[in-house]
């Protein structure tokens, strides 16, 4: 659905599907009989066209040039959102190219509409090689996940409280984190 | 670190069971959260099956694409990808499998990450092999919470493949596809037939080529425990330190 998204398509046939309750709960989901093999029938779904996306760079230049950690599909994903925001660790000098990705994931500026820098911007995930995912954090999050008063109570903790990145890093125990990282 | 105590254990066993299922110059994928898979697969590659493509997510070594998990999805939308493993919350007589919710959609005991290209994979690959650690009457049921991915369907739908096995630590089932059901195609060593149906939550036919699982080889483990390990690591690092043994040479 993303795949059509991303290409701009009115729709897009799936493969399997039928027989699993997805359908029941997906009215999105549409069977037909495929125009091209009648007596065939396949899945039929819209394209997602995400209002925004938001992803998690290692690099970004100022022209919004952007390098993510590994091998990753969110070119796709950029091209099917209208607004695309870029976080990243650092924001260097030197502009960014294919080149600078290698095993990792280039997103071109021209599908990116806004870069704000996020020291540590991926936790409680894990970036790269940069730092792992904090897996205290992760479950303190999953914990209160699980009702309405207690997220609510986690937002309040970490971001109603803070008014700035380097105040929820404090309050999550990140500058611990932090050193230890860089060390290695 | 577990010291593991018997001579092999369940996870080695069962990658041991899986390897033994691939065969050479297959293109074979091995998808998220899959280290028992992975283990078998490279195992298979080191020994009977040296010519395989092997695509494991999260792998830097047996990753032969560009970009991301898209590439693994397409091409098996292709019909080009041989084998595949899937696992899943509970599996049921008619090769359901729940990868979604535990008790009702709208109000579940447990919400599970969900499909994730399954309900795809498990029609258009052409072999799929289940997988799953705990074999016991909550996960093997007479009829699954939730369909994420249907074990057969209607002759209108295309589809390439489906289910073939079901590895567990305590025996395999077979796919029998003239009777949409599964059978007992073996079980392991130190365990029975009886103990099986008594922690599956159907009744199961005895397939005509029943038989023992030959235990694990020498050679199968010393490679398992050796190069396997090493390689295992780099993608799933706890795993391969707790559940198989190293084995300095």
């Amino acid at each position: 659905m993303v795949q059509a998204g991303s290409m701009g398509l009115p729709f897009i046939g799936v493969r399997g599907l039928l027989g699993s309750d997805l359908l029941r709960q997906r009215p999105d989901l549409k069977v037909e009989d495929n125009p091209f093999h009648p007596g065939e029938e396949v899945v039929i779904v819209p394209p997602i066209r995400p209002d925004v996306a938001v992803f998690h760079a290692l690099q970004a230049d100022r022209w919004g040039n952007a390098v993510t950690a590994g091998l990753r599909d969110d070119l796709m994903m950029a091209r099917a959102a209208r607004r695309v925001i870029v976080t990243t660790e650092e924001i260097t000098d030197q502009d960014l190219t294919l080149q600078d990705a290698v095993n990792n994931t280039f997103l071109p500026a021209i599908h990116v509409d806004g870069v704000v820098h996020a020291h540590f911007g991926a936790h409680p995930c894990r970036c790269g090689l940069l730092y792992p995912a904090d897996a205290v954090h992760i479950k303190e999050y999953l914990n209160a996940a699980k009702g309405e008063e207690t997220f609510r109570a986690y937002l309040d903790k970490y971001v109603y409280s803070v008014s700035s990145q380097q105040g929820y890093l404090q309050k999550a125990g990140v500058a611990a984190i932090t050193c230890e990282g860089n060390r290695q | 670190m577990t010291e593991i105590t018997s001579e092999y254990s369940p996870e080695e066993l069962m990658a041991v069971v899986i390897s033994r299922e691939v065969r050479d110059l297959e293109t074979v994928g091995v998808g998220a959260a899959s280290p028992i898979p992975a283990a078998g697969c490279i195992l298979a590659e080191q020994l009977q099956a040296p010519h395989i493509t092997l695509i494991i997510l999260g792998s830097k070594e047996y990753y032969p694409f560009p970009a991301g998990s898209s590439e693994l999805h397409f091409l098996a939308q292709r019909g080009d990808l041989d084998l595949f493993f899937l696992s899943g919350i509970q599996m049921d007589r008619h090769g359901n499998i729940n990868l979604h919710v535990l008790g009702d959609y709208h109000s579940p005991q447990m919400r599970l990450p969900g499909a994730y290209g399954s309900a795809m994979l498990y029609y258009m690959a052409h072999r799929v092999i289940l997988f799953r650690t705990e074999h016991s009457r909550r996960t093997f049921v007479e009829k699954v919470d939730f369909v994420t991915a249907a074990g057969s369907t209607p002759e209108s739908v295309y589809r390439e493949g489906g289910p073939t096995l079901v590895v567990t630590p305590k025996a395999v089932l077979g796919w029998d596809s003239a009777h949409k059901g599964w059978a007992l195609e073996a079980v392991h060593p130190g365990s029975t037939v009886e103990e099986v149906q008594e922690n599956t939550g159907f009744p199961l036919e005895i397939s005509s080529s029943f038989k023992i699982t030959p235990p694990p080889t020498e050679r199968e483990l010393s490679v398992l425990r050796t190069i396997v390990r090493q390689k295992l690591e780099r993608i799933y690092p706890e795993f391969a330190r707790t559940k198989i043994r190293s084995d300095q040479k």
